[in-house]
């Protein structure tokens, strides 16, 4: 998988670069936004991330140029504005999706996976981690064979942190795809916290191995791996 | 602003001139008429005694003229039968004056002498038959009249001129406030806002003048003394994250620590990372609130299901400190509202209210429709909030005791979301709260 990351700041840009190394990715980085224009322009990506703020040339005009050429290549954007109306004229201009800095490396990870795996997804019935199984039809979970029962919210919790398996996922992820919850900085974060010390307690309690765990400073992550 | 010597003043004096100036001209003239008329009537009467006296001694006919002019008299007077003249006294000659014929029914008349004098002439029928014409001279009339004249004429602009002054002066006295205000008014900046103008009345127009202005300095001073504090405010609660980070980092950094302890420390540092970014988020939502360059959407929404919704969404923080939270929601309220901002109101009030209860409390959120609009109550058994502190609670970043919100993990600034929330929605944020009996927080939605 072949990204480019078009981002002016050297330690962001850096960074990015270093952490989706880290997850396989192929990385190739433009940090003015005519070495992006050029890029863009010569190869082919599977997937572009455009800061919006650049030297040079803005981010929407880079976004213009791609789409113009009726190149369909899923770009994401990163904006450290967050007013509504600045969301809605990257998305307006041909984005795919956007991502308002600071962020949270998981959360760009997901964003990503999202894009790209777009078209290609099957519907599932059942997931499973370990001796943790869920029907999604039925609605059930078992843990080392036993039943666990959970709340409608634990349950989605739980469903997203098993799609999202052997990744971190944040509790911005959780607010926004579990609560719905558009907006930043509500007193959300401690309500996701007491659910999750819930979730923990029904499904690893009484196990051998504990899969729920807290990755702190960042979010929480269902894995088999001893970190 | 220059007010001394202003155009107010000199139009004040002006104005006030002119209306002296008709007044008096109006007045002088009355005068003059009315002091003629007199005099004339009074010279009238005088030649009408005249002419009865003479007609007295007129008896016989033929008329005994040396009788009625004797020499040295300066009666002036001729007597006319038909249409010839009788006789003329020695003194109407002499003043020659021409002869008077009664060429119209005029009983009055002014004539002029040979010399160009005036005389007031009377004309009347004796009782035989005689037509008797007496004449005075009008020169002390006139004289009278003159020196009236003369005198008034003086006397205008005498006490124009006069009045003139005096108006400027008395102008120059009532207008002082004004230019003290503004000379006052004008020192007043940033740096001395506390400064009020003096008030001498209060009672007149200038002391409710300067009464306005300070009132409105004083909204000045109140609005700037909280941006001052909530500038000192916003960077102390961004300085605390900002020394955290770099205190554990510096720290970690000099330790030998193992793999597993390294990112306990960056894991801690990221934690204040995500505190700073709470931070700014909410101080950007305020800012771009006060700056009304926020876009709500407001339409048709039920109430009822965004309140229940955000209790759902807050009950597992009741639940885990053992508190009852229980609702009475009246059934499918309508309202113009933004969504998110309504439920993020009634999440931070809600918050809030599960924050300071103790274990075991009670929260309680009503709502009901009234006639006045839609009110959404969130009752707690807490502590209350003590009078002072009940009006301020909605400041950003206060905080009903040191640090007793930050210790719940708060950085202030919920409440002050929320009174936002509910006022961009059109209604209005209030608490009401006794000491140890627990806070009503009660949002009322105008319909």
């Amino acid at each position: 998988m072949k990204i480019l990351v078009i981002e002016d700041d050297k330690k962001v840009a850096q960074a990015i670069k270093k952490g989706l190394e880290s997850e396989s990715y192929e990385v190739e980085l433009a940090q003015t936004g005519e070495d992006g224009f050029f890029l863009t322009n010569a190869r082919k990506f599977d997937l572009v991330i455009l800061d919006l703020m650049l030297p040079g040339r803005d981010g929407l005009e880079i976004l213009a140029a791609v789409r113009g050429r009726n190149d369909k290549t899923p770009v994401l954007i990163l904006t450290a504005k967050d007013a509504v109306e600045d969301r809605v004229v990257g998305l307006d201009a041909g984005a795919d999706d956007y991502l308002v800095k600071p962020f949270a490396f998981p959360e760009l990870l997901a964003r990503m996976r999202a894009l790209l795996r777009r078209g290609t997804n099957g519907q599932v019935f059942k997931l499973k981690l370990a001796d943790l199984d869920m029907d999604l039809v039925r609605r059930v979970v078992i843990r080392a064979g036993r039943s666990v029962s959970l709340t409608a919210r634990e349950f989605e919790i739980l469903e997203y942190l098993l799609r999202n398996q052997g990744r971190i996922v944040t509790r911005e992820m959780l607010a926004r795809d579990v609560w719905k919850e558009t907006q930043r900085a509500t007193p959300l974060d401690n309500v996701i916290d007491v659910h999750i010390a819930r979730l923990r307690k029904k499904i690893d309690e009484q196990a051998e191995t504990r899969l729920l765990r807290t990755v702190r400073g960042v979010g929480f992550i269902l894995t088999e791996k001893e970190s | 602003m220059k007010i001394q010597g202003s155009g107010v003043r000199r139009r004040l004096t002006l104005w006030y001139t002119l209306a002296l100036a008709l007044i008096v001209l109006v007045f002088s003239l009355s005068v003059y008429v009315f002091v003629k008329s007199r005099l004339f009537r009074q010279l009238d009467q005088q030649l009408d005694m005249e002419s009865s006296v003479i007609a007295g001694e007129l008896t016989e006919d033929p008329v005994d003229t040396r009788e009625l002019d004797p020499d040295g008299s300066t009666r002036l007077f001729q007597l006319v039968r038909g249409n010839k003249i009788l006789f003329r006294s020695e003194a109407i000659q002499k003043a020659g004056l021409p002869e008077i014929l009664p060429e119209s029914n005029e009983k009055y008349r002014t004539i002029l002498s040979g010399s160009g004098k005036r005389y007031r002439s009377s004309t009347a029928t004796t009782p035989n038959g005689f037509l008797l014409t007496v004449a005075l001279g009008e020169e002390g009339v006139r004289t009278t009249l003159r020196t009236l004249f003369m005198i008034l004429a003086l006397a205008l602009p005498i006490a124009l001129a006069l009045a003139a002054v005096g108006g400027y002066v008395i102008a120059g006295r009532l207008l002082e406030p004004v230019a003290a205000m503004a000379q006052k008014a004008d020192k007043i900046g940033a740096d001395n806002l506390s400064e009020r103008l003096p008030v001498e009345n209060p009672e007149d127009e200038f002391g409710k003048l300067a009464g306005v202005f300070n009132r409105t300095l004083a909204r000045l001073q109140d609005a700037f003394e909280r941006l001052q504090r909530f500038t000192a405010d916003a960077s102390h609660e961004l300085r605390t994250p900002l020394t955290a980070l770099q205190s554990v980092g510096e720290v970690a950094l000099q330790e030998n620590l193992d793999a597993e302890a390294y990112r306990d420390r960056i894991g801690s540092m990221l934690e204040e990372t995500a505190r700073l970014t709470r931070l700014v988020e909410s101080l950007l939502l305020l800012t771009r609130a006060d700056s009304g360059r926020l876009l709500l959407n407001r339409k048709g929404q039920n109430v009822t299901a965004i309140v229940e919704k955000a209790v759902d969404d807050m009950r597992v923080m009741a639940e885990e400190k053992s508190q009852s939270l229980t609702t009475e929601l009246a059934g499918d309220v309508q309202a113009d509202i933004d969504e998110d901002t309504l439920r993020r109101a009634v999440v931070n009030i809600l918050d809030n209210a599960i924050k300071y209860t103790p274990q075991g409390g009670a929260v309680a959120v009503r709502m009901m429709e009234r006639a006045i609009g839609i009110i959404i109550e969130v009752l707690d058994s807490g502590p209350g909030i003590a009078a002072e502190h009940r009006e301020k609670i909605f400041d950003r970043f206060y905080r009903v005791g040191p640090d007793r919100a930050r210790e719940a993990g708060g950085a202030g600034l919920g409440l002050a979301i929320a009174k936002w929330a509910v006022e961009a929605n059109g209604g209005r944020l209030e608490v009401e709260s006794r000491e140890n009996q627990g806070s009503t927080f009660r949002i009322v939605l105008m319909k």
